[in-house]
């Protein structure tokens, strides 16, 4: 059993995703549960990996049996165990939360049909985070990108379809790149797993200079727009902004980051160092990060709606990471793997205290939420707590992760970087805290005056988010001690 | 004499009240009564527990120990030597009588329910600033002290308090930034950031001169120090007068206390000599002194004034750590006691005048000496203590600053002094006279009633006044021992 667990994982996300729409036909109320179960399930099952991985370390699992240069491998390390856990903690939560909402948002008939996808989604970025294969990588970053552009058209209004169309096409670009990318590496070494491709890459180095490096030069703009890097993040705003908040959340808070996470498997695992000393694809990669840091940041300050501002801060928080990447520390890199965690946290939580908002009162514009606090002191309470992380006060896991990027930055004799990271805290608080003083000083509301009351299914992901923003910034510990081991292959 | 002890009662004296104000926030709900009970309860409380530590403090230990760490390196630690004793117990003091104040003033105004719990979590978090074993410990009480205290300024909820609070908020994220920035390049440069470890940077470089700049900026900024003081005069005067007493009297010497453990333990004397950084300390003091003064002279908001001269204070108590001699550092430590008393009289008695009268103009403040004998009486010892009239605790002070910058060679400094003091005199006298030789004259004798506030707000408002006599009148008091003592222990600390 727990031979096949990897596998299982994948596997019983994708069946329960096909098991939904048939339940839909023949017993409609079972849906749900089903959904809900299976990724309980994987929760559980990720758990005891991490678990295993620790106890036995990092292991391969290979697909029906047949051994890498053939079959598909999966790599069960350090890493993929880590976003497991973000991916299947956060990927829980939010669902627990959609469960009121989205029937609150959506149409009946199609609301299966979003298990569905939600379920292919979870379960594709799970592909990403263990394959240790490219072509399957690259079918599962296919898979995971129909799957939100899915979850952002479902509404099906004008906005959603717009703003979806412009994510297919500027995703699909992306995947062509990657796709193309593959194509040349397979050229190039005649293999498709990471450790096969490692080892023939610094040999064919000298022979096909310029192949090896448009591939690399492919996958990172490929990455680059769909993790929603600086330039390329144009679809963002409009996609995130519009979905459904579930589908905000999990956008936001995860399906950037695993983009981000496997760039940082190929440059980290199979592109030879070599390669880095002779080209600055490292320093490009730095410089459009300190980009996004701050346009991200200026772009959402300027917004109304609450949900935009949300997802421009994303682009400015998927700059943290890509920072990390770029300056390529064990150190630094760290605090970019940690921002990853802590950043899903955050913003999924930001995004559904939103969504809570909006489920609530129906306000989105932001100049509207004044004394929504005391009507909804929950609710504020973890946005409050969100916006103290994105600015890094210290006690929330916000600082943490500024602090190891920070100190990664000044390990590398780059003192300029830190002073971004200053800067961009400044600007996030210039955006944040304007929301949270509003909504809870200046103006006298009567609490509880007439708006909807906020089931306690839908505060509870929420505020389990908050509590873990707060624990995380107190006791860091084990997940640095996973992310050392992480990067320690 | 360094040991290690265990000892639980500062992290009683921390946890305490930050536990205490969230059942505070739970009764006030329920009864009004209650609440205020607990609060002053609370305080009280935390006062006797930090008074405790003094056995243990005056004969020379050091209470320190780790609770926990949250990174290699880095964690929550507690420390507690005499300098932090001297800080903590003049605010946890002055904090007990501004508890009883509140009571009162509060009655009068809306949101009590919210103001006692943070008033009382204040207390925790500020007590945990000057308790706190190592920088990074420091700096998250810090932000906790900066940002909980916006609650207390923008208490009035008008839209010049809300702007105030803004312009607040905002420069204490600077301030805050800076101030990682700081810690995060002491870390780097000397892989610790505790204060148990002797000096830190000892090479003046590049980074060493860059966190120095940066550390002054973050503490600074709390300590009101030019030019980064443009918060203080609009986020003071909107608060409610307790708490304004507290921010000014109290909340503006964490600053100060960081900057104090900047130079003695991040760096130190004479590394601050050899790189003459005091030099940079010594002219924002001076700019920081005459400005402060010179604009309070033109303010005619009673609390704004109060205000900016709380910025004239401040550059006094950054004047002695430029001076860097033992002299000047004992009148530095005795001037924040000094202006702690003196400073939370001065606003605990405007409020007064403002909770009774409504006067707020200093113009409209003829004859209310004759009025309110007890709390103007109280205001104007305060007032004289703040010129530098001999038998009151200020001139103490600025007698031993005097010393300290003829020992430090330089006498300049002391016309500064002088020049402040007159500069002082020019803006509370008018004040004085004007409240008790002033009013409308064809007002007959019969008219004028003594009308005070509640007894409850006039004790607090009366100790305090008649502190700043008594640590004046005998020159031996426990507040300019104690100053003896922090100056001495932290010239005197080995330096491995």
């Amino acid at each position: 059993m727990s031979l096949h667990l990897p596998v299982l994982l994948i596997v019983l996300l994708l069946g329960a995703s096909y098991g939904v729409p048939l339940l839909d036909r023949y017993r409609k109320n079972l849906a749900f549960p089903l959904t809900i179960t299976s990724l309980a399930a994987v929760f559980v099952f990720s758990l005891y990996l991490i678990f295993l991985v620790g106890r036995k370390g990092p292991f391969f699992y290979h697909l029906g049996g047949w051994p890498p240069p053939w079959g598909i491998e999966l790599y069960v390390d350090f890493l993929a165990v880590y976003m497991l856990m973000v991916l299947s903690t956060i990927g829980l939560l939010v669902m627990i939360y959609g469960a009121t909402d989205l029937y609150h948002e959506l149409k009946e008939e199609v609301l299966s049909w979003y298990y569905t996808l939600y379920l292919l989604l979870i379960g594709s970025m799970i592909g990403i985070a263990l394959t240790n294969d490219l072509f399957n990588m690259f079918v599962f970053i296919e898979i995971s990108t129909i799957a939100s552009c899915g979850i952002i058209s479902i509404k099906a209004d004008r906005r959603c379809l717009e703003a979806s169309i412009k994510y297919l096409i500027l995703s699909a670009l992306g995947s062509g790149c990657i796709l193309l990318a593959v194509a040349m590496i397979y050229m190039i070494t005649g293999n498709l797993n990471f450790d096969y491709i490692a080892a023939e890459l610094p040999g064919a180095l000298a022979l096909y200079p310029y192949n090896i490096l448009i591939a690399l030069s492919l996958f990172i703009v490929g990455f680059g727009v769909k993790s929603a890097l600086f330039p390329l993040h144009v679809w963002l705003p409009d996609a995130h902004s519009s979905a459904p908040s579930p589908s905000s959340a999990v956008l936001s808070g995860l399906v950037i980051k695993i983009y981000a996470i496997a760039l940082v498997k190929l440059l980290w695992r199979v592109f030879p160092p070599q390669i880095y000393a002779a080209v600055p694809v490292l320093d490009i990669i730095l410089f459009l990060s300190v980009l996004a840091v701050l346009v991200g940041s200026i772009f959402a300050m300027v917004q109304d709606d609450i949900k935009r501002m949300l997802a421009y801060s994303s682009i400015a928080q998927i700059g943290y990471v890509f920072m990390g990447i770029g300056l390529f520390g064990s150190r630094a890199l760290s605090g970019g793997l940690l921002h990853i965690f802590n950043h899903a946290m955050m913003k999924s939580m930001l995004f559904m205290a939103a969504g809570l908002i909006i489920y609530a009162t129906g306000i989105r514009n932001i100049r509207d939420l004044k004394g929504i606090g005391v009507r909804m002191p929950w609710t504020m309470g973890a946005f409050t707590v969100g916006a103290f992380s994105m600015v890094g006060i210290p006690g929330t896991s916000g600082f943490i992760s500024k602090w190891y990027l920070a100190l990664g930055a000044l390990d590398l004799g780059r003192p300029f970087y830190v002073a971004v990271i200053l800067l961009s805290s400044l600007l996030n608080g210039i955006y944040y805290f304007p929301i949270v003083i509003d909504a809870f000083f200046g103006t006298k509301v009567e609490p509880r005056s007439e708006h909807r009351d906020v089931p306690a299914l839908m505060l509870v992901p929420v505020l389990i988010l908050a509590a873990g923003v707060i624990f995380f910034g107190f006791f860091p510990g084990p997940l640095l001690n996973l992310i050392e081991k992480a990067l320690a292959f | 004499m360094e040991t290690v002890i265990y000892n639980f009662l500062p992290i009683w004296a921390v946890m305490f009240p930050v536990f205490m104000s969230v059942i505070i926030f739970i009764t006030g709900n329920r009864s009004e009564k209650l609440r205020n009970g607990l609060s002053v309860a609370t305080a009280v409380v935390t006062f006797l527990s930090v008074a405790a530590m003094y056995p243990v403090i005056i004969s020379g230990e050091i209470i320190v120990f780790t609770l926990f760490d949250i990174l290699p390196g880095l964690g929550i630690t507690v420390r507690v030597d005499i300098l932090s004793f001297c800080l903590a117990a003049i605010s946890s003091f002055v904090w007990m009588l501004v508890s009883v104040y509140s009571i009162d003033y509060m009655s009068h105004e809306h949101g009590g329910n919210r103001y006692f719990p943070i008033f009382i979590f204040t207390l925790g978090s500020t007590l945990g600033i000057f308790m706190a074993g190592d920088f990074f410990t420091l700096f998250i009480f810090f932000e906790l002290m900066s940002l909980i205290s916006y609650v207390l300024v923008i208490h009035e909820e008008t839209r010049e308090a809300l702007r105030a609070g803004y312009k607040y908020l905002i420069m204490t994220i600077i301030g805050g930034l800076a101030l990682f920035f700081a810690i995060i390049l002491t870390f780097e440069l000397a892989g610790t950031v505790s204060l148990n470890e002797g000096t830190l940077i000892t090479v003046p470089s590049t980074l060493a001169f860059l966190a120095f700049l940066t550390f002054l900026i973050g503490f600074g900024m709390k300590a009101g120090m030019f030019p980064l003081h443009v918060w203080l005069p609009d986020a003071h005067p909107v608060a409610p007068s307790p708490a304004s007493a507290l921010l000014s009297g109290i909340m503006l010497k964490t600053g100060a206390y960081g900057l104090l453990r900047v130079i003695f333990h991040v760096f130190n004397v004479s590394v601050i000599k050899e790189a003459r950084w005091d030099l940079i300390l010594g002219v924002i003091a001076v700019i920081t002194i005459l400005l402060g003064s010179a604009v309070a002279i033109t303010q005619f908001d009673l609390k704004r004034r109060l205000a900016y001269s709380s910025i004239g204070q401040m550059g006094y108590i950054i004047l002695g750590m430029a001076l860097l001699n033992e002299k000047a550092l004992v009148g530095d430590v005795f001037h924040i006691f000094s202006h702690a008393i003196m400073k939370s009289t001065l606003f605990l008695a405007a409020g007064a005048i403002i909770w009774k009268t409504g006067l707020r103009n200093i113009n409209d403040l003829h004859g209310i000496g004759k009025k309110m004998p007890v709390t103007m009486g109280a205001f104007t010892l305060a007032a004289l203590a703040m010129i530098g009239i001999p038998p009151l605790n200020g001139f103490l002070s600025k007698w031993t600053l005097s010393l300290g910058a003829l020992d430090a060679g330089a006498p300049y400094y002391v016309v500064v002094l002088l020049v402040s003091s007159l500069l002082n005199g020019l803006y509370y006298l008018p004040i004085i006279i004007a409240a008790f030789f002033g009013g409308e004259e064809h007002d007959e004798e019969a008219k004028i009633k003594v009308n005070e506030a509640s007894y409850r707000m006039i004790i607090p408002v009366a100790i305090l006044g008649i502190g700043c006599l008594a640590f004046g009148l005998m020159p031996n008091n426990i507040a300019f021992e104690l100053s003896l003592k922090a100056a001495s222990f932290l010239f005197g600390r080995v330096i491995p």
